[in-house]
């Protein structure tokens, strides 16, 4: 043990500024050679080739999700040539890498953050991208055996895809806030695999489990980046690397560890996160094989071991790391012995061995990294076989149960025998690759530690750890297939597709062939990925098989004998066929995470909801006000200055008009309690007055957006109103409550407020305007917009970007609101149809001439004539309005409205259903044609090299109209034209088709209408 | 200082006498609507403002405009026009729905006026 260990000593020879000297070289390609052997450089195309392996398995994914479901054999040739390609490009790059040199492919992107895109690659990430292919591809061939013909193969091969180039943008990431994007891909993609199945709540619940707490810890390692980051002042990987004890003796070393840790721990379901990892069995087995071999849970040690010679060395990560790793080491390999599934053992068998890589992690020994990168290779091959193995005898046998499978020796013998292989290998036995990881492994924890705790658990736990792994391989290799012939299968199991059993075949060969000559397999490449992480001074070690006599190997030889010793003891009990592992059964995380979920997501939000939130209006209009009148009382209370009276001459006719629109306002606030429709015609004519005062002070444009607005907002207010119950002003008020508590304070506040706009308002209008930017708008609207409307040229050419964030935000209300009323159902479906409609019907049945509904269809008879008379005008008026918007009053957002006005006049002409015959409008797709549109014409001026909106504009000569001006703005005003008359039509529709909900019901007859009720209300 | 006194005399005094019968037909149609007892009698009067009285402010403005720019300005005419087809809406709008209250309410206005002018033919 080699604790407290000097720090990792300084991986990259080059010094700190020389490096970022490199890196903010100009050259989007940037080598940046390691230790002695610098002057070697692969080939250029090697280079070239890293950006390619990241983007393939997307572009792959893509092209495979594309293809019909039922293409499943080249969904899968498509699937495995993409994963021969990424295995062979990686064998093809060692070349480049094995002398240590770090391949950087740079893209510049946002240099000015320091965020550039970088591909990189050294000996570690070689490894990893290169088992993370390889196996992928085996993963491919077995799937394409395993997925059942129902399962859409191309999706499921498409989120395999994805995931491997997730998994490859980890590993080949040169910049950190890229790594974080790529580990964020991973966990999103790993939930779609999880859940791939997800008609099985088992599926949805493994997979929603793990996308949270990847999740979350996807969120702390963002943090943890950006700390680091902020540390060293790069988010350039190599940059981070060479800063080691920079950070090391930053005070913000300890929050950054910790958040990294977090991240790293609950990918690697590491203790207390290990139980997302069982529940994701609920997947189908190759993506087990996959995500819990070599991926997904690989990536969290990964992390660690990239970020190994910048954050070990520190009593902190001692303490935590080892100490983890050492309870989830002990955990995992207890609890495995106890399950009942065989993916279920071979899970807590991964959490255990994930414990095991952590653990060495965080020994701060340089042997010890050597061992938990060997051990990652190892455990990678061998567990993703035994999944795989598992896979074929849930698919052959129609079962995983350990319990009910027995004696299937007989029956698969050559999946048998692989499966016992890789069993042993899990087991740790001689010859066996897992043998020489592990036997690394006692012979760190054995090493002599000053402090008595240590000196004592780690060996202890590693021990008893082992010898809980060799029980559990026993219980796996006998309990499925020794012992008599299986009993309570509804098949008889039989051997699977030669090819099927192919990537079996080839994994375990590796095992063997790692585990009886290391020193000629493995041995080149795992000193590479050593080299990458520790620099050139490599600690001597030897992967040979027999080292003589030792500690290490007396450790395996006690574990191997007591697990032997452990599993005919525990046969008695293991017989009885108890789900749950003993002492810590009861302890369920799984159910622990729920209770934490459900107090979070349901109890707290609701309690949450309960205190600060309400269903009544006037209490959350009172709160808006109070906080409005609030938050502008603040800066003004230090004193507004003077309120001087000017000079000002009077006009008598604007004055009138004044009192007339004041008298509409006070009578629209004096009627709106009992009658509100009277309220809305004098809202409409205050409005009129502040339309004409516009005029008045020759500001057309926005006389003119008044004036429509007025009109749409009355309509919808009009069809609001509907739905509000009557108030009759002879019952309900008391009297002598008139004057209560309640409505003074009311009447405090609306005055607070009111009063408090009107003083700012005269505040700020008799005051010098400020020298602003409205002179330069003024002057330079022709010369550089090319439009005499200022205004609209505010609009569509100086600030259009802010005009593009506002129909983005028109069109997601828009959205919004007919999401909101879509299934708004009025309490009006349970009360009787509105008055007139009864009388109408009942006056209708008197009369043996009259059908229903003549009166309605006969009723406006002659206004809908002329309103569909005056749709045509309306239409040109709109056009009118838009083209000439540039240089005279209009422009797209007034002309939207106009448009959407002519709508809602045949929507009040015709009846929603009569209209919607004739006139199809397909509003979302207007509002999406819009954003579209005005995007495109902004985008188009990049084609030109010009900033994203800068417009253009010159003269044509038409054949009729002569000379016209035409600017590139008057498209994008089109683009706003279009998306304003689909949100305003969009939102009128979603509530015009509510009277359409409710008479859809009174159409029926009577003595029909009863059940229906009934049936609604049930 | 007044916009009139740039034309010629003759325009001039027509432009006012076309604004000033304008504004009593006006003033006529809205002294009515307060002054008629009956709804029925009422819708009528301001209708004097929106034909005649829209006509006759519409006819000072072309000449005034025309005058003043020395080519004829006539796009008056569509507003006359619009006015004119759009007062009826309104008109039958609110007719229909004091038609139908009051016969909700029990008494049937048309009925009512038949029975009146029966009255009177008959010599009550």
């Amino acid at each position: 043990m080699a604790f407290p260990a000097r720090p990792p000593g300084q991986r990259l020879p080059l010094k700190l500024p020389e490096v970022t000297a490199i890196l903010q070289g100009s050259a989007t390609i940037v080598w940046l050679p390691v230790g002695q052997t610098s002057t070697v450089c692969g080939t250029m195309s090697g280079v070239a080739l890293l950006p390619f392996i990241i983007l393939l398995p997307f572009i792959g994914a893509l092209a495979i999700w594309l293809l019909p479901a039922r293409a499943r054999s080249s969904a899968s040739l498509l699937a495995g040539a993409v994963a021969v390609a990424l295995t062979a490009s990686c064998l093809w790059l060692y070349g480049s890498v094995a002398d240590g040199t770090v391949l950087r492919n740079e893209l510049t992107w946002l240099p000015q953050f320091g965020l550039n895109l970088v591909a990189r690659m050294d000996g570690l990430s070689w490894l990893f991208a290169t088992m993370i292919a390889g196996i992928g591809g085996l993963i491919v061939l077995y799937a394409h055996y395993y997925m059942s013909p129902k399962d859409s193969m191309p999706r499921f091969l498409a989120f395999l895809l994805a995931f491997k180039g997730a998994m490859l943008g980890i590993v080949l990431s040169g910049n950190l806030i890229q790594i974080v994007a790529f580990w964020e891909l991973t966990s999103v993609f790993s939930f779609l695999l999880i859940g791939y199945w997800h008609h099985t709540s088992a599926a949805r619940d493994g997979a929603r489990m793990a996308l949270v707490i990847t999740g979350a810890g996807g969120f702390a390692l963002f943090g943890g980046m950006l700390l680091l980051g902020h540390i060293v002042g790069s988010y350039d990987l190599d940059v981070v690397l060479a800063a080691g004890d920079k950070v090391r003796s930053d005070p913000l070393y300890t929050p950054t560890l910790l958040l990294i840790l977090l991240a790293a721990f609950t990918k690697s379901a590491q203790f207390p996160f290990q139980f997302w990892l069982p529940r994701a069995m609920a997947a189908p087995t190759p993506v087990s094989a996959y995500l819990h071999s070599a991926t997904m849970v690989k990536a969290g040690v990964f992390l660690l071991t990239v970020f190994w010679p910048v954050l070990a060395g520190t009593s902190t990560w001692f303490w935590i790391v080892t100490y983890v790793g050492l309870a989830t080491l002990l955990l995992g390999a207890y609890s495995a012995i106890f399950q009942q599934d065989m993916k279920g053992l071979l899970a807590y068998s991964t959490v255990s061995h994930l414990g095991l890589i952590t653990t060495l992690l965080g020994m701060n020994s340089q042997l010890a990294l050597v061992a938990a990168v060997f051990h990652i290779v190892n455990h990678a091959t061998f567990k993703a076989s035994l999944f795989m193995a598992a896979g074929i005898i849930d698919h052959e046998a129609g079962t995983r149960d350990i319990r009910k499978l027995s004696g299937l020796y007989r029956y698969m013998p050559a999946t048998a025998t692989l499966a016992i292989v890789a069993s042993a290998a899990m087991a740790g036995v001689p010859l066996l690759n897992g043998f020489l990881s592990k036997e690394m492994f006692f012979g760190e924890t054995a090493l002599r530690n000053p402090i008595p705790f240590v000196d004592v658990s780690l060996p202890a736990v590693a021990i008893v750890a082992s010898l809980f792994a060799v029980t559990y391989s026993l219980r796996f290799v006998h309990g499925v297939f020794f012992g008599p012939p299986p009993t309570e299968l509804d098949r008889v199991p039989h051997e699977p597709p030669a090819l099927m059993r192919r990537p079996i075949e080839i994994l375990v060969l590796i095992c063997l062939l790692v585990g009886i000559i290391p020193g000629l397999t493995i041995g080149p490449f795992l000193a590479t990925a050593v080299k990458s992480v520790l620099g050139p001074d490599m600690p001597y070690y030897s992967l040979s098989v027999w080292h003589g006599f030792n500690w290490a190997l007396a450790m395996s030889l006690v574990a191997l004998a007591g697990g032997v010793i452990l599993f005919l003891l525990l046969q008695k009990y293991l017989a009885r066929g108890i789900e749950a592992p003993p002492f810590i059964g009861h302890i369920v995380g799984p159910r622990i995470f729920e209770r934490l979920l459900i107090l979070l997501s349901v109890r707290w939000a609701k309690a949450a909801e309960r205190l600060l939130g309400t269903r009544r209006l006037q209490p959350q209009l009172v709160l808006l006000v109070a906080v409005a009148t609030l938050a502008a009382a603040i800066p003004t209370l230090g004193g507004i200055g003077l309120l001087p009276l000017p000079p000002t001459t009077f006009d008598p006719g604007l004055a009138l008009v004044w009192v007339v629109g004041m008298t509409c306002a006070v009578g629209a606030a004096v009627q709106a309690k009992y009658h509100r429709l009277v309220a809305l015609m004098l809202l409409g004519g205050a409005g009129l007055a502040t339309s004409i005062t516009f005029v008045w002070y020759s500001a057309p444009d926005l006389a003119l957006t008044q004036l429509l607005v007025e009109v749409v907002t009355t309509i919808l207010i009009l069809l609001g109103l509907r739905w509000l119950p009557q108030r009759l002003e002879t019952s309900e008020i008391d009297p002598f409550r008139r004057f209560s508590l309640h409505r003074l304070r009311d009447l405090a506040l609306a005055t607070i407020a009111g009063g408090g706009i009107a003083l700012l308002s005269y505040a700020v209008m008799t005051r010098d305007a400020p020298d602003g930017i409205a002179r330069f708008l003024l002057e330079n609207a022709y010369t550089e917009g090319g439009g005499r409307n200022v205004v609209n040229v505010i609009l569509v050419d100086f600030r259009a970007f802010d005009t593009f964030g506002e129909i983005t935000v028109l069109g997601i209300v828009a959205l919004a609101t007919y999401a909101l009323l879509r299934r708004f159902r009025p309490a009006a479906d349970s009360i009787p149809r509105p008055e007139q409609q009864r009388v109408q019907s009942a006056f209708e049945s008197q009369r043996d001439d009259h059908k229903e509904g003549t009166i309605l269809s006969e009723f406006l008879y002659v206004p809908s004539v002329l309103m569909r008379w005056l749709f045509p005008v309306i239409v040109t008026f709109a056009a009118f309005l838009l083209l000439r918007g540039h240089d005279l009053p209009g422009g797209g957002f007034i002309a939207g409205i106009t448009l959407a006005i002519g709508f809602i006049l045949q929507y009040l002409a015709g009846g929603t259903r009569w209209t919607e015959e004739r006139l199809r409008i397909l509003p979302v797709y207007w509002i999406g044609t819009g954003l579209l549109l005005a995007l495109v014409t902004g985008a188009a001026s990049w084609l030109f090299g010009y900033p994203f909106l800068t417009t253009s504009f010159q003269y044509v000569d038409v054949p009729v109209l002569g000379r016209v001006p035409v600017a590139s703005a008057l498209l994008f005003d089109i683009g706003v034209f279009i998306l304003v008359v689909g949100a305003t039509v969009l939102m009128l529709i979603a509530i015009a088709h509510q009277s359409l909900r409710s008479a859809k019901r009174d159409a029926q007859p009577p003595g029909k209408t009863a059940p229906m009720i009934e049936r609604e209300k049930a | 200082m007044n916009a009139l006194h740039a034309l010629p005399e003759w325009a001039a005094i027509l432009v006012a006498l076309c604004l000033l019968a304008g504004a009593l037909i006006t003033l006529a149609g809205t002294i009515g609507l307060t002054r008629f007892p009956t709804f029925y009698q009422r819708i009528h009067a301001p209708t004097l403002g929106t034909s005649f009285g829209a006509a006759f402010i519409l006819v000072a403005s072309m000449i005034y405009f025309s005058v003043s720019e020395a080519r004829p300005v006539l796009h008056e005419l569509l507003i006359l026009i619009f006015v004119t087809i759009t007062t009826p809406i309104t008109l039958m709008l609110l007719a229909r729905a004091a038609l139908y209250r009051d016969r909700a309410e029990g008494h049937d206005v048309a009925a009512d006026a038949v029975e009146a002018e029966r009255g009177e033919t008959t010599g009550h």
